[in-house]
């Protein structure tokens, strides 16, 4: 019975989908071929890299065209990052009282120490890279944040220093805040870009100011996931923590 | 020359997507969550290292990038199964009932607690 309503329901998705898509010749381009001057995507495609030399329009548009959205993206994830943290942020010297769990096997404490820096470098290469490379700020900053989720599940005696997260995260904010200021005073616009000496397209240092911003997000996004990983990790739960000692 | 190289990656990009459907089968098909996650390990890493290789094989620009991504899966892939599977042993996770031995009980009867170095 229950598989005959999968079927059902399969078969009715199937039918709307058809029903919603058959109009559209498949493979048919939506967007509009670059040659056609009128549409969005032409305009994106023809005058990103004369406009900022970034070869990776994708960042182009995240930082430069739409970066006052990215800025608000970051703001964002700060909120929610600050709310976290107001809610189950405790003292550390408050709940150091007991351990709710064994410590991790040998192997996975040396290999976390191997592996640590290695992802650290994967995803400054993946941040540095975001002007021409797919990938950016968010994506590094977030493989940053899992190689500190290793060393968080593999030592439980490991910390960050939160002060040094709100330095770091505060540093790179004001630094995004301050390009889009600098672009506001020379340029006339918020995050003007083209105060900054463009550089060769396809080379590391293009783009003018566009691989600034995108490390200083990286390094935001890296320290507020961090910061919240940190926080999930060192609260403690007292109905998961008596599930585990029965 | 380069066209055998060319030939010996396709060959090693067939033989990883043979073991990742191998590795996909044994997580359908083995009956306990120690059976499949060593079928899911195994097969996949031996997979996806040959499939990378045989990438940077057919790509000599990518052999550099694809070797490093080989040595990373070797370390990572069987590390995240061992944290897994220990997990699941401390928590008391049941074996396959026809599973005859348990050789990790034996041992760490006799193996002193593990510490913590940092």
């Amino acid at each position: 019975m229950k598989r005959f309503l999968v079927i059902f329901l399969m078969l009715a998705l199937g039918f709307y989908l058809i029903q919603a898509l058959h109009f559209v010749p498949f493979g048919a381009n939506r967007m509009g071929a670059p040659a056609d001057k009128k549409t969005v995507a032409a305009f994106y495609l023809n005058e990103t890299v004369p406009q900022t030399a970034v070869a990776n329009v994708v960042t182009a548009i995240v930082v430069n065209y739409r970066g006052f959205d990215t800025l608000g993206e970051v703001t964002v994830l700060f909120l929610a990052t600050t709310g976290l943290a107001s809610i189950l942020y405790k003292r550390r010297d408050e709940e150091e009282t007991e351990r709710v769990s064994k410590p991790s096997s040998t192997i996975l404490q040396t290999g976390a120490k191997v592996l640590f820096p290695l992802v650290v470098i994967l995803g400054v290469y993946v941040f540095v890279h975001g002007h021409l490379t797919p990938g950016g700020g968010f994506q590094g900053g977030a493989i940053i944040a899992t190689g500190f989720l290793l060393m968080l599940i593999a030592y439980q005696k490991y910390h960050l220093s939160h002060s040094m997260l709100t330095w770091v995260e505060s540093l790179a904010g004001i630094l995004f805040v301050s390009i889009g200021l600098w672009g506001l005073i020379t340029g006339g616009t918020f995050l003007e870009n083209s105060w900054f000496p463009k550089g060769t397209l396809n080379s590391l240092i293009s783009g003018g100011a566009i691989p600034i911003i995108y490390i200083a997000v990286g390094f935001k996004v890296a320290a507020e996931l961090t910061g919240v990983l940190d926080i999930l990790l060192s609260t403690k739960d007292d109905k998961s923590a008596s599930n585990i000692q029965q | 020359m380069m066209p055998y190289l060319a030939y010996f990656g396709q060959f090693l990009i067939l033989f990883g997507s043979v073991f990742l459907f191998l590795g996909a089968l044994g997580i359908f098909r083995m009956p306990d969550f120690y059976n499949r996650l060593q079928a899911g390990t195994k097969a996949s890493t031996l997979g996806v290292m040959s499939l990378i290789l045989g990438v940077g094989f057919v790509e000599p620009e990518w052999l550099v990038k694809s070797i490093i991504l080989v040595v990373f899966i070797g370390i990572a892939s069987p590390l995240s199964s061992h944290a897994l599977g220990r997990s699941a042993y401390k928590n008391n996770i049941k074996p396959f009932m026809k599973t005859k031995m348990d050789a990790y009980e034996e041992v760490s009867q006799i193996l002193p607690e593990e510490e913590e170095k940092v």
